[in-house]
């Protein structure tokens, strides 16, 4: 019953967006816009219609309404009830109930913002067309509602390692900030088609393209901290296709954050931000359609309906080919004859920009080109860590560089001399510091090591100078504290990936080994049942010099389906994880194998991206309060 | 450049793309690791475990008539299972055994083949296991025959009779 309560919202949704599709287009033809009531009643029927959906959806899981196609491949009786609702959107169906959601949602809140209002009735208005584009997608090609006549009496169970408290919060603020970027898009080609595209314009932009931004990086932030506890093998970071997906969409909205900033204070870099506007949302739509296709194999990848994958190919690259299409014709012709000069704040943050759109081109052909090698001659290449660490990690170098000394600049005049003054009180301090650290905690020398610890600490001098000239720290704080988070996160990242540690073993109850400065003790084995599994625990003592953990990894077996996944025990003291997980051995029983990492400064890791994200926030925050 | 051509070139790039990853969509995409039978074995340069100076090349085991490719760590348990196996492949039947030492201390290696007797020819220390997955592994022990360079078959788990007298098959 509910479920057809839910396919009508939906249908109802599609009507009411046909008619303000044209209404729009009504106003727009004749150049007035006097059904504003007509329009604001469709642009919010649409957004509640969705959310009935989607909240219906949410019920259909919750009392496990086998008669629903969703529900049952997806959910189980026996599942706590935080997984059932996050099954909602742990499934293609229900994510793309979200993904249009959230664009309803950005346009029902951007309603409310002012602006010019042709501006606005053109951002809706493209927004409107993205929301048709998809809705019919859904309704076609995955309704969420699909009826199974008879109903089966039991569901087919949710992945089990997806059901993780995390992971209900994890997709739905990546899609946030994936989603969100469709907003900056509209308004980037209304600003285009109107003629408006200026400073008045990246002022309102401004919270839209920091908004969705600071979400993606936590949504980010979410699913590495969820790959390093829940995967098992000791890392956060595997360069995996689904990953870049996510990427590639923060570049570019990272670029865009700061042209943007030059086009509002300097009415400079207009046909480079509208660009980026435009790109950013078509990164992100490469990143679902990567993932949703079934191109790539992953615990992302709900669908392998290649009429899906055409659909949303198609109409990837129809929004590409038209957005494109009107930033050619329309693109902002000004040209300022102003003196260039190096020194400048806007020239600094162009170079950076450009050296964004050469890691994300780096990403880009990293993710992409393999599959397509793949398809066309069969070949199959891998695209590991080592290709992206080793074109990527001398540039960083140059761009932590000129991040360092940007925001130092001024933006109207050049000040050389005050940059070669600062540079002389980083540099040997930066000098002192990091060499203090590599050869007090490192016995080998590695050129990359040293480079990287000696910039990002660059970075974070740099930072800190800034921070205490300040005299009003309010409205610099967003900027300083998501700096300094990007300098903590790239030390991190560097410490991390030259003291970590490994250890494979395979052992029984009793046993003890000692491996490199480690010992190892497998103490005992426990079993206990849990309403959704069986869960075997190992309890193992690991001594490292005088310090004793006490870590307890397990296995878990999954009823529905029946399914294996390795718990992992990690103890930290905010320096140092000591990270530990098991694996059943299938040749012999009596062994388990186990696997023991030292990980230094993971904690600062998730700390640090919690302090971009946190920066970026504040001055959304800010910038609402200014409006 | 005029608008037209603009939006001509584009319009042509969108639909290159579009074929390219429509090839992308109908491929086959699962992965199977037996994929890699009757296949070239991936390219790779690895040190040898007692002798850096010494390289287990790809190039070089492409040149050989019949190769047997071992996957191994010391801490795996049925890898001790299949020794003898390995063993007697070489000094009974004199075969070429080449190993892949996977995500293995070195000292625990040397070790392990001090105890057991050392059946390779050659070792290549595959540490971070990246060879093994380029080579279709599902883990280990596996064993690869080569044929110039050509994966001609392949046993996954530990060697045992039936599969020794399989390899000495193919060697004839």
């Amino acid at each position: 019953m509910a479920g057809y309560i839910g396919n009508l919202t939906l249908f109802l949704s599609l009507i009411f967006n046909g008619f303000l599709i044209f209404s729009l287009i009504k106003g727009i033809k004749n150049n007035n816009f006097k059904e504003l009531k007509t329009i604001s009643f469709f642009n919010d029927s649409i957004f509640f219609l969705l959310l009935i959906s989607f909240l219906i959806l949410i019920y259909c899981f919750i009392v496990s309404d086998f008669s629903n196609v969703a529900v049952y491949q997806n959910s189980h009786t026996a599942k706590p009830l935080i997984y059932k609702i996050s099954g909602a959107w742990g499934n293609h169906e229900g994510s793309m109930v979200l993904f249009i959601l959230i664009l309803s949602l950005f346009s029902f809140v951007f309603f409310r913002t002012k602006v010019i209002e042709k501006l606005k009735f053109y951002t809706v208005f493209f927004q409107a067309i993205l929301i048709l584009i998809f809705l019919i997608f859904l309704i076609l090609t995955s309704n969420p509602f699909d009826q199974i006549v008879p109903k089966p009496l039991q569901g087919l169970g949710l992945n089990p390692i997806l059901q993780d408290p995390l992971l209900a919060i994890h997709p739905p603020f990546l899609y946030f900030g994936y989603v969100g970027f469709s907003l900056v898009f509209s308004f980037a080609l209304a600003g285009l088609v109107t003629n408006n595209f200026d400073k008045l314009w990246s002022k309102v932009a401004n919270f839209w393209i920091i908004l969705p931004w600071s979400l993606l990086t936590i949504g980010i932030g979410l699913g590495s901290f969820w790959a390093y506890y829940e995967l098992g093998w000791g890392g956060y970071w595997f360069w995996d296709p689904v990953e870049n997906a996510s990427l590639m969409p923060w570049l570019a909205a990272t670029a865009l954050v700061h042209s943007n900033i030059v086009t509002f204070k300097k009415d400079k870099l207009h046909s480079w931000t509208a660009l980026l506007s435009i790109f950013t949302f078509i990164m992100s739509l490469l990143g679902t359609f990567l993932v949703r296709s079934g191109v790539l194999n992953s615990v992302h990848a709900f669908a392998n309906d290649p009429y899906r994958g055409v659909y949303i190919l198609s109409s990837i690259l129809l929004i590409t080919f038209f957005s494109l299409a009107i930033f050619i014709v329309k693109s902002p012709k000004k040209f300022l004859y102003e003196k260039y000069y190096f020194f400048q704040r806007d020239n600094f943050i162009l170079i950076n920009n450009c050296f964004l759109i050469f890691f994300l081109s780096v990403v880009l052909v990293g993710t992409v080109y393999p599959i397509i090698l793949d398809a066309i001659s069969g070949k199959s290449i891998s695209v590991g860590p080592i290709y992206y660490h080793t074109i990527l990690a001398p540039f960083l170098f140059i761009f932590l560089f000129f991040m360092s000394h940007g925001p130092l600049l001024s933006w109207n005049k050049e000040d050389k001399f005050l940059q070669i003054k600062n540079f002389k009180i980083f540099f040997p301090i930066s000098i002192v510091i990091s060499s203090v650290i590599i050869f007090w905690f490192f016995n080998y020398k590695d050129i990359i090591l040293i480079l990287g610890l000696f910039f990002s600490v660059y970075l974070i001098i740099s930072v800190l100078f800034d921070w205490f000239l300040q005299k009003k720290l309010t409205i610099h704080f967003g900027r300083l504290i998501s700096h300094l988070g990007f300098g903590v996160l790239i030390f991190a990242i560097f410490v991390n990936a030259y003291l970590s540690k490994e250890i494979n073993a395979a052992m029984k109850v009793g046993d003890e080994v000692k491996i490199q400065e480690f010992i190892i003790k497998f103490k005992s084995i426990n079993k206990i049942k849990k309403e959704n599994y069986e869960e075997v625990f190992g309890n193992f003592l690991v001594i490292n010099k005088e310090k004793q953990i006490e870590l307890t990894p397990s296995i878990r077996r999954y009823d529905q389906p029946i399914q294996f996944t390795s718990e992992t025990s990690i103890k930290t003291n905010f320096i140092v994880d000591y990270y530990f997980a098991i694996n059943l051995s299938e040749f012999e029983k009596e062994k388990i194998m186990v696997r023991f990492y030292y990980k230094p400064l993971m904690f600062w890791i998730w700390f640090s991206i919690l302090l971009i994200a946190i920066g970026g926030i504040y001055q959304t925050f800010r910038l609402k309060n200014e409006q | 450049m005029n608008n037209k051509y603009k939006i001509t070139i584009l319009a042509i790039t969108i639909v290159i793309i579009f074929i390219l990853f429509l090839r992308v969509l109908n491929s086959n995409k699962t992965y199977q690791p037996n994929q890699m039978i009757g296949k070239k074995i991936p390219e790779f340069i690895l040190e040898d475990l007692f002798n850096k100076n010494m390289k287990l090349d790809s190039k070089i085991l492409s040149e050989k008539d019949f190769v047997v490719l071992n996957i191994w760590a010391s801490w795996c348990v049925p890898c001790q299972i299949e020794h003898p196996f390995l063993m007697n492949l070489k000094n009974k039947n004199k075969i070429n055994i080449v190993g892949l030492n996977y995500k293995d201390e070195n000292a625990n290696a040397k070790n392990f083949l001090k105890k057991n007797g050392n059946p390779f020819s050659l070792i290549g220390v595959d540490k971070k296991g990246e060879i093994a997955i380029q080579l279709g592994a599902y883990g280990v022990p596996e064993t690869y025959i080569l044929k110039k360079g050509k994966i001609i078959f392949k046993h996954i788990g530990p060697l045992n009779e039936d599969a020794t007298n399989k390899i000495l098959e193919l060697k004839k």
